[in-house]
C-alpha cells in the first residue's frame, strides 16, 4: 500500500506553521513563517514546507487547516478546518501519550486541555484580554528593548524578584516603565514578567484542574522563564518539546491522517 | 403560508422594530415600551396599547448613555438608554422600567430623569418575598400604580374584563411558545438556533395575537414534518439574552441544534401562566410573578438547596442535550454569582459546558467560534 502524506496548517495570529507527515505516524517536512492571519504567511508557509519535502499540493491526501486563520483556508486550499483546542490536544497526545493537561499559549490566546485516553473532554479558554499571551511578551521585550526570544535566558539571571501585576497588559506595561525609570534591573523585570504571565495561566488552569501529565505548547513554551515559573505556580514539572511551536500544525496533520483513512 | 415564507416574516419582524413602532404609530396607536423583566405586558395591552420589549441592541454602540450609567452596566440596560437617547424609540408614549437586579434599580432613574418629558416612565418594583400575603399584596399594589400611569397615558380607564382578556391573549402566546421550542427542538433541521431566535425574538415587538396566531400555523406545519434525524449534537443554551445572529450562525456551521434554554429573553419569559380564574386579574399578574421559579433574578427562600441548578441539570437531561453552553452577559452580577453553584451541579452530572462571555457591542466572534468549535469535538463523545 502506498504511503499517505498529510498537510497540517496552523495560521495563528502571529505565525503560520505547516507540518508534513507520512501516514500518521513520521514527520516529514515542517516551516514557519513569523506572520499569521490575514498576511502571506500562510501560503508561504504551505511553499516552503513543500519545497522542504520535495513534494507538491498534489500530494498530499487530506490538508486540515487550524488556528485564528483557519477559515481563510477553506477557499481552495484546505480540505477540512478544525479548532486549534482539538489540534493542540492531538499533538501534544502524539508528542506524550501519558498528558492529561495541555497549556498553550499563543500569540493572543490561552487555553488549558483537560485530556483523557487521547482526546479533549474540556477545556477553558482565557476571555477578552491579552493578559498573559504572547502579545503580553512581545509588548513587553518592546518596552524593554530586548529580543522576545531572548526573555528566558535574561530572565533566568535575575538576582531579585520584582512584581508585576498580572491584570491588564496597558497597566503591567506602565508597571515596566516606571520599574525601569527607577533604575530596576531588566533582568529582575524579566523574571517578573514571567511570574506575572505564570500567575495569571495557573488561575485558568485552575479552574479545570490540573492533572499530571503536564504539556506546554504554543510558541511561549520556548521561554525557559515562563515554563520555569509556571511549574513553581503549578507545583508539578511541565513537559515541552523542540516542536513546541509546531504543535497544532502537527495535530492538524494527524487529525487529515485520520480523515484520509476514513476517505480510503 | 409555507414554513419558509412564516420563518421569513418573523425574521423580518425580529430584525425591523424601528420600523413597526413607526408603523403602529402610522396607524394611531400608542405604544409603550417594556424593559426586561417581569413587566406585566397585560395591562399595556388590556389598555388597547402596543408593549414593545427592548432588550438592547446588537447594531449598536454606546455613546450617549455614558453619560448616565456606571461602566460595571450590562450593555442591555445601556443600549437600551442609548436607543432612548439617539432618536430609535422617539415614537414611544411611555416605558416601564422594572427593578430586579442591581442594575435596573438604578438605571430605573437615569431612565427617568433622562426622558424628562419626552415620555411617562412608569417605574415598577416587583417584591423580593413573592409568596407570601404581604408580597402578592405588594405585587398588587405596584402593578396598580403601574395600570394608573398606563391609564394615563392611554386616557381611559382599563377595566377588568379587558385585564382578563389579556391574560387569555397572553397565555395562548405563552402556550404557543412552549410548544414551538419543542417542536424546534424535534425539527432542528428546519429551525436552526438563528431562526429559533427570531422567531421568539419577533414576540417582543409583533402585536400579540398576530404574532400568536402566526405561530400556530407555523408550530402547526412543523408538526406535519416527520422529526429529524439530527447527526449533529444539541445543547441548552442558558444566559439573559443570544440573539445574536452572528454568533448563532457559529452553532449552525458547527452542527449544534439547541434542544431546549434557560434564557430570560426566551423561555424563562414564558414558562408560567396567569391564572384565569381569580376574581382580581392584577392578582392574576401578581401570582404569575409569585409562580416564576428557577431564575438566577428572583429570590429563593430555599437557595441553599441549589434547586435551580438541578432544574438546569434536568433540562439537559430531558431535552436530550449533550451539553450546556452559558452565555455570560459582562458584567451581569446575577448570572455571575449564579455561575459557580450552576457549574458543580453541571460537573457532577457530568454535563460537559462552556461559558461564553458576551456583550451587545461584540462585533468581532473569533474568539467565541473556537470555543464554540472545540465544544462541539468534546459534545461528540458524549454522543
Amino acid at each position: 500500500m502506498s504511503d499517505i502524506f498529510t498537510l497540517g496548517i496552523d495560521v495563528g495570529s502571529t505565525a503560520s506553521k505547516c507540518i508534513i507527515m507520512r501516514n500518521g505516524e513520521e514527520i516529514v517536512a515542517k516551516s514557519l513563517i513569523d506572520v499569521g492571519a490575514g498576511t502571506s504567511g500562510p501560503q508561504r508557509a504551505i511553499e516552503a514546507v513543500l519545497e522542504d519535502a520535495g513534494m507538491k499540493k498534489e500530494d498530499m491526501a487530506y490538508t486540515l487547516a487550524t488556528g485564528y486563520g483557519r477559515t481563510s483556508l477553506m477557499d481552495g486550499i484546505a480540505d477540512k478546518q478544525m479548532s486549534e483546542l482539538s489540534c493542540h490536544a492531538k499533538g501534544a497526545s502524539f508528542l506524550f501519550p501519558n498528558v492529561h493537561t495541555v497549556i498553550d499559549i499563543g500569540g493572543q490566546d490561552v487555553k488549558v486541555l483537560h485530556i483523557d485516553n487521547g482526546a479533549m473532554t474540556n477545556f477553558q479558554m482565557n476571555d477578552k484580554c491579552a493578559a498573559g499571551t504572547g502579545r503580553f511578551l512581545d509588548v513587553m521585550a518592546r518596552v524593554l528593548e530586548v529580543k522576545v526570544e531572548d526573555l528566558g535566558r535574561l530572565g533566568a539571571m535575575s538576582k531579585k524578584k520584582v512584581g508585576i501585576s498580572s491584570t491588564c497588559t496597558v497597566f503591567a506595561e506602565s508597571e515596566v516603565i516606571s520599574q525601569l525609570s527607577m533604575g530596576t534591573d531588566k533582568c529582575d523585570i524579566i523574571d517578573g514578567i514571567h511570574r506575572s504571565v505564570a500567575h495569571r495561566v495557573t488561575g485558568l488552569a485552575h479552574r479545570i484542574g490540573v492533572v499530571p501529565d503536564v504539556v506546554m505548547t504554543g510558541g511561549v513554551a520556548q521561554n525557559t522563564g515562563v515554563v520555569k515559573a509556571l511549574q513553581e505556580e503549578l507545583g508539578c514539572p511541565i513537559k515541552t518539546s523542540p516542536l513546541t511551536q509546531y504543535n497544532g500544525a502537527l495535530g492538524a496533520a494527524l487529525l487529515a491522517w485520520q480523515a484520509a483513512s476514513r476517505r480510503r | 403560508m409555507s414554513i419558509n415564507a412564516l420563518l421569513d416574516e418573523f425574521k423580518g419582524k425580529a430584525a425591523t422594530p424601528k420600523q413597526q413602532l413607526a408603523e403602529y404609530k402610522a396607524q394611531g396607536k400608542k405604544v409603550i415600551g417594556v424593559l426586561p423583566y417581569f413587566a406585566p405586558e397585560e395591562l399595556v395591552y388590556a389598555a388597547g396599547m402596543v408593549p414593545m420589549g427592548i432588550w438592547g441592541s446588537n447594531t449598536k454602540t454606546i455613546s450617549r448613555a455614558k453619560e448616565y450609567c456606571a461602566t460595571f452596566y450590562c450593555t442591555i440596560a445601556q443600549l437600551a438608554l442609548e436607543m432612548l437617547l439617539d432618536g430609535t424609540m422617539d415614537g414611544l408614549d411611555g416605558i416601564i422600567t422594572p427593578t430586579i437586579c442591581d442594575t435596573l434599580r438604578p438605571m430605573s432613574q437615569n431612565y427617568r430623569v433622562s426622558m424628562g418629558d419626552k415620555m411617562k416612565v412608569i417605574f415598577l418594583a416587583h417584591p423580593q418575598n413573592r409568596f407570601e400575603d404581604f408580597g402578592l399584596q405588594f405585587c398588587v399594589d405596584q402593578y396598580n400604580h403601574v395600570k394608573a400611569d398606563l391609564e394615563e397615558v392611554c386616557g381611559h380607564k382599563i377595566e377588568d374584563a379587558a385585564i382578563q382578556d389579556a391574560i387569555r391573549v397572553y397565555n395562548k402566546s405563552r402556550a404557543a411558545r412552549r410548544e414551538f421550542v419543542k417542536l424546534a427542538s424535534e425539527h432542528c433541521d428546519v429551525i436552526t438556533p438563528t431562526l429559533r431566535s427570531a422567531v421568539l425574538k419577533a414576540f417582543f415587538f409583533m402585536e400579540k395575537p398576530a404574532y400568536t396566531a402566526k405561530l400556530e400555523e407555523l408550530n402547526a406545519e412543523l408538526k406535519k414534518l416527520p422529526v429529524c434525524d439530527w447527526q449533529g449534537t444539541k445543547v441548552v443554551t442558558s444566559g439573559i439574552i443570544c440573539d445574536n445572529p452572528k454568533l448563532l450562525e457559529i452553532f449552525e456551521e458547527n452542527h449544534i441544534a439547541i434542544a431546549a434554554d434557560d434564557v430570560a429573553h426566551e423561555s424563562r419569559a414564558f414558562r408560567v401562566d396567569a391564572p384565569e380564574d381569580e376574581k382580581d386579574p392584577v392578582m392574576a399578574l401578581a401570582k404569575q410573578f409569585a409562580n416564576q421559579d428557577y431564575d438566577v433574578l428572583l429570590y429563593d427562600p430555599k437557595s441553599s438547596e441549589n434547586r435551580r441548578a438541578d432544574f438546569v441539570v434536568n433540562m439537559v437531561k430531558e431535552s436530550g442535550a449533550q451539553g450546556l453552553v452559558l452565555f455570560m452577559q459582562q458584567f451581569c452580577d446575577p448570572e455571575e454569582m449564579e455561575y459557580p453553584y450552576l457549574k458543580k451541579a453541571l460537573n457532577d452530572a457530568g454535563i460537559p459546558h462552556i461559558k461564553l462571555g458576551i456583550d451587545q457591542q461584540m462585533r468581532d466572534f473569533g474568539q467565541a467560534s473556537t470555543a464554540i468549535q472545540a465544544f462541539a469535538d468534546v459534545l461528540e463523545l458524549q454522543k
